[in-house]
């Protein structure tokens, strides 16, 4: 059902989407968005009983996948819609609440949006500002909200504000749903960005927002855990999307060196080209092994960390590598490759920066390391994937023993954890979906190759693992000459 | 040897500086989550400024197990007596 659902899209997305006129133009045209809501893709996350398709996040991320291979602004509004967007709806919101809002937003009447950076709290979440105080029985909300993706477009948002008192709880946080048509909801002018520039994104202002005390989704003070659990799904659908934006550069790629010739003979007939072309294969397989992970295993929390920044470097990586091999016309607009690199960029930074996700995936590796089962009796190339772990395991009691807590301060160390711990989930989604019975018949050798590029990376986070000796420059002299 | 009220002025100002949250305003029954809005790597790295100050050694375990400011109080008067 999700592949023919898939199929219909890119039938759609062929005919209808044109990534540099949506670049240009810097909005989607409404028709495309007419025409997705016609085929169903607003409702993708939604329960069947509010007139969803409820395909669950492996479905969502398939669509997401399917959407960035044509247009990533189109893919992230889709997947901001049906992430991010509503995730804090259907997974904790009252019936009252779904009821009300669900049908209108499956069917694409209404679009949703998600609102959580600040100015002054990115990913440091206990910086909110945004407050939510009770007065007279309904929610105040005061704030801004900055960077919101889908913010111009959208008819609803969840928003995370600091609401003490609510609930019962003295302090705490909640998910609050706010209507564009709200009292008090102002939009900020659209942002002019390097890329994704389809994609809507401004600034949202809360003054003396009035609305019922009903609109708190899920539990009022909770609203951190809740957080948690929406961002995870968000990252996925995110990390998705980078699969299709990679295979999209990936496809033009090897179409490209098949005829380009050089020195007498087409590209592709040279070695390193050969090679270059095999590890780009190799990392949208080890992208696609990291997602399916996080979408269908047990772990969503940090599965979804590691996709999000396995995804989001390796479609900038890939791309790069794509322009590499396009020579001087990969530098061009018009062949198309300019724009999947500029807006694979912005992954690295939102819905999570990757440095500060790396320390916290290191940090969970440190603190509470997954139970893993071993590989090597499974599949030929698990031995490679136990041998990372056993380092890895290795270099995380000799910092534990060394540091004890006071490892949670050593943030170039948790970063080097995080790494490896991110290298080494990789290694076992590759095993694992390679050693899949309907895996395509070149998953091994996709698989060996990732094996082969993880094990290269891994060599400089283990080398310095605690060395502290590379020094940190004071920043009054760095920039200068 | 420190006093029982200076050990908890120096977690409450520790915890002021990470959050904030004036000291005076933070109460035992505030979860470092939810109320503080400390993550797990916030509330890890609460957790080594506390050692480092009081130079004393916690395991992860223990670490990892302190949800609230009276749990942090209570893990401070344990190492120190």
């Amino acid at each position: 059902m999700i592949a023919a659902f898939c199929e219909s899209l890119d039938k759609f997305a062929r005919a209808n989407i044109d990534a540099r006129r949506i670049d240009a133009a810097h909005k989607i045209e409404p028709s495309i968005l007419h025409g997705l809501a016609e085929l169903g893709v607003f409702g993708a996350s939604i329960p069947e009983e509010y007139g969803g398709s409820e395909l669950g996040l492996e479905g969502v991320c398939a669509v997401v996948t399917a959407l960035a291979r044509h247009d990533r602004s189109v893919a992230t509004t889709v997947g901001l819609h049906l992430g991010l967007g509503t995730r804090g709806l259907v997974a904790f919101g009252s019936d009252a609440l779904k009821e009300r809002w669900l049908p209108d937003i499956a069917s694409g009447k209404k679009l949703a949006a998600f609102a959580t950076t600040e100015a002054g709290a990115g990913s440091d979440l206990a910086a909110i500002r945004t407050r939510g105080m009770e007065e007279d029985g309904a929610l105040v909300v005061n704030g801004e909200k900055i960077y919101v993706t889908n913010g111009g477009l959208a008819d609803v948002y969840t928003i995370t504000a600091s609401t003490p008192g609510l609930g019962g709880a003295r302090r705490g946080h909640s998910l609050l749903l706010l209507e564009r048509d709200d009292v008090g909801v102002k939009r900020g002018a659209e942002e002019d960005k390097l890329g994704l520039r389809g994609s809507s994104t401004n600034t949202m202002y809360f003054d003396d927002a009035r609305i019922p005390l009903d609109r708190v989704i899920g539990v009022a003070g909770e609203g951190m855990t809740h957080l948690a659990h929406v961002l995870a799904w968000g990252r996925t659908a995110m990390a998705a999307g980078c699969i299709g934006s990679a295979t999209a550069a990936l496809e033009a790629t090897v179409a490209h060196v098949a005829h380009r010739q050089q020195f007498g003979k087409t590209l592709d007939a040279f070695e390193v080209v050969q090679d270059q072309v095999s590890e780009m294969a190799a990392t949208r397989f080890a992208m696609q092994a990291v997602v399916h992970a996080a979408a269908t295993g047990p772990r969503l929390l940090s599965a979804s960390t590691t996709a999000k920044i396995l995804c989001s470097e390796g479609s900038w990586d890939i791309t790069d590598m794509a322009i590499q091999l396009h020579g001087g016309s990969g530098y061009i607009e018009e062949t198309g490759i300019a724009l999947i690199l500029r807006d694979a960029r912005v992954t690295r930074i939102f819905e999570g920066a990757n440095d500060v996700l790396r320390t916290h995936l290191g940090l969970l590796e440190a603190t509470v390391p997954a139970e893993r089962a071993r590989l090597a009796g499974r599949s030929p190339l698990g031995a490679v994937a136990d041998a990372l772990h056993d380092t890895l395991t290795e270099l995380r009691t000799d910092a534990a023993r060394r540091f004890g807590i006071k490892l949670g301060r050593q943030q170039r160390i948790l970063h080097r954890l995080g790494e490896l711990a991110l290298l080494r989930d990789s290694c076992d989604a590759v095993v694992e979906l390679a050693s899949a019975p309907d895996a395509p018949s070149n998953a091994m050798d996709l698989a060996s190759r990732w094996l082969h590029v993880a094990r290269l990376r891994s060599l400089a986070p283990i080398s310095e693992f605690a060395d502290a000796s590379s020094p940190v420059l004071p920043f009054s002299g760095v920039a200068h000459a | 040897m420190i006093t029982p009220q200076a050990q908890e002025d120096r977690v409450r100002q520790i915890l002021s500086d990470l959050t904030n949250v004036p000291p005076a305003d933070i109460r035992a029954g505030d979860r470092l989550r939810e109320d503080l809005g400390l993550d797990s790597v916030g509330s890890m790295e609460l957790l080594s400024m506390l050692a480092e100050e009081f130079d004393i050694d916690v395991e992860m375990e223990e670490a990892a197990a302190v949800a609230d400011v009276a749990g942090l109080m209570a893990l401070a008067r344990r190492h120190l007596g």
